[in-house]
């Protein structure tokens, strides 16, 4: 017990990452399960409209803060010293802090049920709402209390990796080679160090006015409430891709391998990903086009964010083209990762049209928005972990999950997420508002709503299938070995579970496939380079 | 401390003064945006700034020298650098005498918000120096000096430029 408390081991750190990752994402998961419940037919009253404001706050700060970046930071922790020939991170004391200093965030934001008045503003908490005037119950202080810890227990952990990645690679192997995960999250963890700041700019504003009687906020002492929402987007979208760029990576490390190809134009993988990390600086008015911020403003943050599509569609096409003309095996990884190109296609076209500013102004805050977020963060960034998931669990486990059950969960869950979200797309389209917590019995508004939740309950029962695969997997699976994908990143070439010491020497690298050189001396990667 | 150590310890330094300097940045942004009325004593903050100059000074002497001279050094740089923080505390306490609290308006919002978190830095530099190895000594100029150029920057901006 003491051992995994005091833990500064890389691969302990990333496991209890992923470990409050899972706990937290059965409380998020909870929590919209109670939304779906009160939305399942017109004019319910399961809960008070004060509960569903909890609910829904809850629901998407912890889904972010507390699934999202943990989950990815957890996998980066574990696997990137693995991937890149290190024996550990590179600061590990730091790596520790920055855990329970994420976790006991967690735990500061959740204390707020227990004193009756859980945050109730929303996961963006917009002011003048979040002021003590209209919100003066004690919520708000622990939202914004909690999210002050985990933005220090972030930028710690990103700052470790940037360090890691910067100092500890092996003997050969340049920024060039490195796979495409270590330069996702290399590229996230800087997106991190410079967008995070900005929400604690934030919270310290709003945690002045609400303790010190500040007027940062306050328009009626002549402060601003639209500050806070530059402030918090400059920060939010950036966000954005600081939960879906390690993602990429992750997919554009499985795809090749079960399609028995290296990755399609690696080089323009790695640049674009630096494309869209500079571009989400620009972009942040963009959610707040309801604003009246003026034409050409507006325009300007229309053109840049049409302009992200155009990397991340560079993304797509490589993964595509890796998978064309490929040995494609279709393990549950691999359906995990091609589930993830279509939702999250779906979600970046979605995405597109909001760009458009008239059709952000007929569809912000309906439901055609929730529909965009989750296919960009469920589709996109949950799909890609749990691809990950299936993927490196060998490695972390030394057993293989369950490929019968595997697929079960998997056509489960696509099942249940799309039944859940893509008919939330036309309940934007009717105009059903986001955060009501009933509506009238309009035209499909019933019928809609009843399917989404169906759909939520299917996709419930396909994630507790997948937790019982970990579970049972974990004591009886197969027993995997070093390398069950005949994969060639470097991980793979350590034990499986990997020991104290991941690699008995540090192993030379002269290609992106350091595995396939040592499999194929005959034909190494690196003859072709030179 | 080996090279590489001493590497990892100041990239990681600089990428945590980097997100530092993202957040005093907006923070310095909003005192801007603001432009609240100011009633500042020029001379105080001059004196203040001063000390702080003084300190960077010291502070480099001290990483010069070897053992008994360096923590000379040292002690006189975390005597300026309280010297600074007793005297942002004279500056405040004249500030709230002349009725300019944190709830009085916007200057006293934005004002305290500003200086009260760069003197919690300075006062966590202090203790950091009072405590570092001699091998993390370097490391911990650097944080000292970061936080002596960021004062620079905001005694230009509250100080110089809203009394203008």
């Amino acid at each position: 017990m003491s051992a995994w408390l005091c833990a500064i081991d890389h691969k302990r750190i990333g496991i209890l990452y992923m470990l409050s990752a899972l706990l937290f994402f059965l409380a998020g998961g909870m929590e919209a399960m109670v939304m779906r419940a009160q939305l399942a037919a017109p004019n319910l009253k399961l809960i008070t409209p004060e509960i569903y404001n909890q609910m829904f706050t809850m629901h998407g700060t912890t889904m972010i803060f507390l699934v999202a970046m943990p989950i990815l930071t957890g996998f980066g922790v574990y696997m990137v010293p693995l991937m890149i020939g290190a024996n550990e991170m590179a600061l590990p004391r730091l790596g520790s802090l920055s855990f329970w200093l994420q976790f006991f965030g967690g735990v500061l934001l959740y204390f707020s049920f227990a004193t009756g008045a859980a945050p109730d503003a929303g996961w963006f908490s917009y002011a003048p709402l979040t002021e003590e005037a209209f919100s003066p119950g004690t919520g708000l202080d622990y939202w914004a209390l909690a999210l002050l810890m985990i933005t220090g227990g972030s930028v710690g952990s990103a700052i470790n990796l940037i360090v890691t990645i910067a100092t500890a690679r092996a003997p050969g192997m340049t920024m060039r080679l490195v796979p495409l995960f270590v330069w996702t999250t290399l590229v996230a963890s800087v997106m991190i160090v410079f967008a995070l700041p900005a929400l604690a700019a934030s919270l310290v504003m709003l945690l002045s006015d609400r303790l010190l009687h500040a007027h940062f906020l306050d328009s009626s002492q002549g402060g601003a409430p639209l500050l806070w929402q530059h402030y918090f987007w400059i920060f939010g979208h950036p966000e954005v891709y600081i939960v879906v760029l390690p993602a990429f990576g992750m997919i554009s490390e499985i795809i090749p391998v079960f399609s028995r190809k290296p990755i399609f134009g690696y080089p323009f993988v790695a640049t674009s990903t630096v494309a869209i990390a500079f571009l989400s600086y620009g972009v942040w008015a963009h959610h707040m086009f309801a604003v009246a911020l003026g034409r050409n403003f507006l325009a300007v943050f229309a053109a840049a964010s049409m302009l992200i599509a155009v990397p991340t569609g560079m993304k797509i096409f490589s993964w595509v083209a890796t998978m064309w003309g490929g040995a494609i095996r279709f393990t549950t990884a691999m359906l995990f990762a091609v589930a993830f190109l279509l939702e999250f296609t779906v979600g970046g076209l979605s995405g597109v049209a909001f760009a458009a500013v008239p059709v952000d102004w007929q569809m912000t805050d309906t439901y055609f928005v929730v529909a965009h977020i989750h296919y960009v963060l469920f589709g996109g960034t949950v799909f890609a972990v749990l691809a990950a998931v299936h993927y490196w669990f060998p490695k972390l486990s030394g057993r293989l999950l369950d490929e019968k059950l595997g697929r079960w969960s998997f056509w489960l869950i696509v099942l249940g997420f799309n039944n859940t979200f893509f008919v939330q797309h036309f309940l934007g389209l009717l105009g059903m508002p986001r955060r009501v917590y009933t509506y009238p019995d309009l035209p499909w508004f019933g019928t809609l709503n009843l399917f989404s939740t169906v759909g939520a309950a299917v996709l419930v029962f396909g994630i507790l299938l997948f937790c019982a695969n970990i579970a049972m997997s974990l004591f009886f699976g197969t027993q995997a070995g070093d390398d069950p994908w005949n994969a060639w990143t470097l991980e793979w070439a350590a034990p499986s579970p990997p020991l104290l010491q991941n690699f008995a020497e540090i192993p030379e690298v002269r290609s992106r496939r350091p595995l396939w050189d040592r499999k194929h001396p005959e034909a190494p990667d690196w003859m072709g380079a030179q | 401390m080996t090279g590489k150590v001493r590497q990892r310890a100041q990239l990681g330094m600089a990428m945590f003064l980097l997100a530092e300097g993202v957040f005093f940045f907006l923070l310095i942004l909003a005192f801007v945006y603001f432009r609240a009325p100011a009633n500042l004593s020029l001379q105080a903050g001059s004196i203040n700034t001063a000390l702080l100059l003084a300190s960077s000074v010291s502070m480099w002497r001290a990483t010069v020298y070897k053992s008994a001279g360096s923590r000379l050094w040292l002690a006189v740089t975390i005597a300026f650098g309280a010297a600074f923080l007793i005297g942002q505390a004279i500056e405040s306490l004249r500030l709230i005498r002349n009725g300019v609290t944190m709830s009085q308006g916007l200057f006293g919002t934005t004002f305290f918000t500003l200086t009260g978190i760069h003197a919690l830095h300075v006062f966590a530099g202090l203790v950091g120096l009072a405590i570092v190895p001699a091998t993390g000594l370097r490391i911990m100029a650097f944080y000292w000096y970061f936080f002596i150029i960021l004062w620079l920057a905001i005694f230009l901006v509250v100080y110089v430029w809203s009394a203008r």
